[in-house]
């Protein structure tokens, strides 16, 4: 590390050889900015007259992808799906639907409304996830604009004002106010002067104060971004109230707060109009009729030459002979189902853990965030429902559905409540950040991945520790499970990426696993 | 409300019956209480990954005890059992005709004794076993008279998770569960963890794999 050049050195050194251009490409190499735009290309040749038989275990998004290509390229896909639905973790709940929760049946009776539903797993689809919205458009998916982060929406700590709540810009422009006034009281004229010339010091010092919008003495004094205490169309804005660092300081739900726009779930976000199970009917308006539904896997058997599957439906044990198999079950699934699967490869599937999210909605009796400016986007609170959501879509009808608490990280808290409880606790939560909100909703509905039928998880985890990363243990267990036992069975899914809870994951486990698949399978004749 | 359930599940119904093969949803699941190899696996074989223990070869007098006491609230209630915790609501649901289908599906898989995933020392084990032989038989094969199931060929993980649950007064702390409360004393017979997969290491012997 002698040798080591600082990013901004190195870019500044490519700005001087070789222009702009050269250092957006280097860009890409450190890592600072993504890759080209198009959606990655699965080369795969047709089927020939033998090894012809694709078993896909699981209609969730891989396996009916794995369905969607091979099934183009003149292969025979037959998918098993355990329970009554494809599409896995993507999961539309509308009128008349049943939330098949082990001990806990639910079915939905929100108004039977074309934007009246809930997307009780994937909800969202980042810009930059390109080979999912290729789909979409391949599939005439249509889509529209989804609101993550939105100013006017609360935040609510019972440790912050005594409970009230505020609006996120507010809380927003102060901290960012306060934290620029740190900064700029940090960098004095000399200290700047030390590793920056002085134009990049004086653009530095502009951006902190345009960032805080501090004063001129670069003190910290409110902001009209905070909103009008009075005033501001036909008379002049009168600032509101600042509050006081020290108070802004008592939630941890900062942390969240000015991340909120990052990463993949910052802007531009979009959703499928309708709910995000268009796109599973988008696939099986293509390959609808190969899926068996309520068949249950019971044993899956690699051999030399192909793989051999049974599994149950209507009480029944039924064959299914393949070539190649293409399996998406859940990792804690598919260790209860009978296999020859190698030691190691059974050790690593029951190490990775099973994700606990939970989601809640309520139908809401009329729109009542909208006359409080709130369109779309999320309300923190630090209590264990931690969020709402506000639709981003039926603006402006008579009513809508609000998400009403989504713990993506724990959820057993919930979990482990029963129907009622959970109902009472998102109630009295929610009553927090609009007052009278226990009459304003109804109908609720409650996801706890960890129990739903067929599922018995979210999303997979790969990492017994976040801080450090991938451990040594985990990168060989991944490796053991993306390689195809045999070269006949390939697991796929979002779990087998580490990257898992997305949608584009699980398209890109397929694609690796076709890509591998196309590699083994006897050249076809041109 | 009570009025519209009636058309709400007609509507459900012709929607349903409507539906093209494309839809994402079938038609209304009809309810069935044969849920359980979703988690116990299949055939009832057990599954580690959700930590659900095998249930073939499980005596029938075994399992509806069980099943009831899930039922009864008198298993599955403490916060800390978290499996417990998991299968209470799902009995909750369960009739006396349901548990006795159950019972009859679970007569009908093949019982081959579960794989062997807990080391311990065996010697120390087996002198731990002598007590646990009086009700659970030499060959921990179990028996009715006492009301003691056979452990041979169950989950050792399993075994492990409930002995632990024993020793911490996570089960058998029901007034009502006398069998769970003998069990209870019995555990701390063990001392620690160590003492538990010494045991269950020993119980690992009997059955043929």
């Amino acid at each position: 590390m002698t040798d080591y050049v600082s990013r901004r050195e190195f870019l500044t050194l490519l700005g001087v050889s070789g222009g702009t251009a050269a250092a957006i490409l280097a860009g890409t190499a450190l890592g600072l900015l993504p890759g080209g735009a198009a959606a990655a290309t699965l080369d795969l040749q047709m089927a020939g007259t033998e090894q012809r038989r694709i078993a896909i275990l699981g209609g969730g998004l891989s396996g009916l992808t794995v369905a969607y290509e091979l099934s183009k390229r003149g292969y025979d896909c037959t998918i098993l799906e355990a329970s009554h639905r494809c599409g896995g973790r993507i999961f539309t709940v509308r009128n008349g639907d049943l939330i098949d929760e082990i001990g806990n049946r639910q079915y939905c009776d929100f108004d039977d409304e074309p934007h009246m539903y809930f997307n009780a797993g994937a909800a969202r689809i980042p810009s930059t996830h390109r080979n999912i919205l290729a789909y979409c458009k391949k599939l005439n998916v249509e889509l529209e604009i989804f609101v993550n982060e939105n100013k006017t929406s609360y935040v609510q700590d019972k440790s912050m004002l005594g409970g009230q709540r505020i609006r996120n810009i507010e809380y927003t422009t102060h901290m960012k106010g306060f934290m620029a006034e740190l900064m700029a009281k940090a960098l004095d004229q000399e200290d700047l002067n030390a590793p920056f010339s002085e134009s990049e010091a004086e653009t530095l010092l502009g951006m902190i104060r345009s960032f805080g919008d501090l004063s001129e003495d670069d003190l910290y004094r409110g902001s009209l971004r905070a909103g009008y205490a009075t005033g501001g169309f036909l008379e002049h804005g009168v600032q509101k109230e600042i509050i006081a660092f020290r108070d802004l300081l008592k939630t941890p739900l900062g942390r969240v707060l000015i991340s909120a726009n990052e990463g993949d779930t910052g802007p531009m976000l979009l959703q499928p109009k309708g709910g995000m199970d268009k796109i599973v009917e988008g696939f099986l308006a293509q390959v609808g009729d190969k899926v068996k539904y309520r068949a249950m896997v019971a044993s899956v058997k690699v051999g030399e030459n192909g793989v051999d599957i049974t599994y149950d439906q209507d009480g029944v044990r039924h064959p299914l002979q393949a070539d190649y198999c293409f399996n998406c079950i859940p990792t804690h699934l598919i260790t209860g189902i009978n296999n020859n699967f190698p030691a190691e490869y059974v050790s690593a599937l029951k190490y990775v853990r099973r994700g606990e999210a939970y989601k809640a909605a309520f139908q809401a009796k009329r729109r009542f965030w909208e006359e409080e400016d709130i369109y779309g986007g999320i309300s923190w609170m630090n209590t264990p429902s931690l969020q709402i959501w506000y639709p981003s879509h039926g603006i402006h009808q008579d009513k809508g559905v609000v998400l009403g608490a989504y713990d993506y990280g724990g959820g057993m808290y919930h979990t482990r409540m029963t129907q009622q409880q959970r109902i009472e606790a998102h109630l009295s939560d929610g009553e927090k950040l609009h007052p009278g909100y226990g009459q304003l909703v109804e109908k609720p509905i409650t996801v706890a991945w960890h129990r739903m039928n067929h599922m018995l998880g979210c999303s997979a985890r790969w990492r017994r520790s976040f801080s450090r990363g991938w451990s040594y243990e985990e990168e060989t267990h991944y490796k053991t499970l993306q390689q195809p036992v045999n070269g006949r069975h390939y697991l796929i899914g979002d779990q087998m990426t580490m990257h898992s809870a997305w949608q584009e994951s699980a398209i890109l486990s397929a694609y690796w696993a076709m890509a591998d698949f196309n590699q083994r399978i006897p050249v076809t004749q041109a | 409300m009570r009025s519209l359930k009636g058309s709400f599940l007609t509507v459900v119904l012709l929607t349903c019956l409507l539906a093209s093969i494309n839809a994402v949803c079938q038609e209304l699941e009809p309810f069935n209480d044969r849920y359980c190899t979703t988690c116990h696996g299949a055939d009832g074989r057990g599954n580690e990954g959700v930590q659900a223990p095998r249930l073939a070869g499980m005596e029938d007098w075994y399992l509806i005890r069980q099943l009831e006491n899930f039922r009864a609230g008198i298993r599955g209630m403490h916060p800390q059992d978290i499996e417990g915790a998991a299968m209470q609501p799902m009995a909750a649901k369960l009739s006396d005709a349901s548990i006795a289908d159950i019972v009859e599906w679970a007569d009908s898989w093949p019982a081959e004794p579960a794989g062997i995933t807990v080391q311990g020392d065996v010697v120390r084990g087996e002198k731990f076993y002598a007590v646990c032989a009086t009700c659970h038989g030499v060959h921990a094969e179990g028996s009715e008279t006492l009301g003691a199931p056979a452990m041979a060929g169950q989950n050792d993980w399993y075994l492990v998770t409930q002995l632990k649950n024993f020793m911490a007064d996570y089960r058998g702390n029901h007034r009502d569960d006398s069998y769970g409360q003998q069990m209870r004393s019995m555990a701390r017979t063990l001392g620690d963890e160590v003492g538990i997969r010494d045991v269950v290491s020993y119980i690992n012997t009997f059955a043929e794999r």
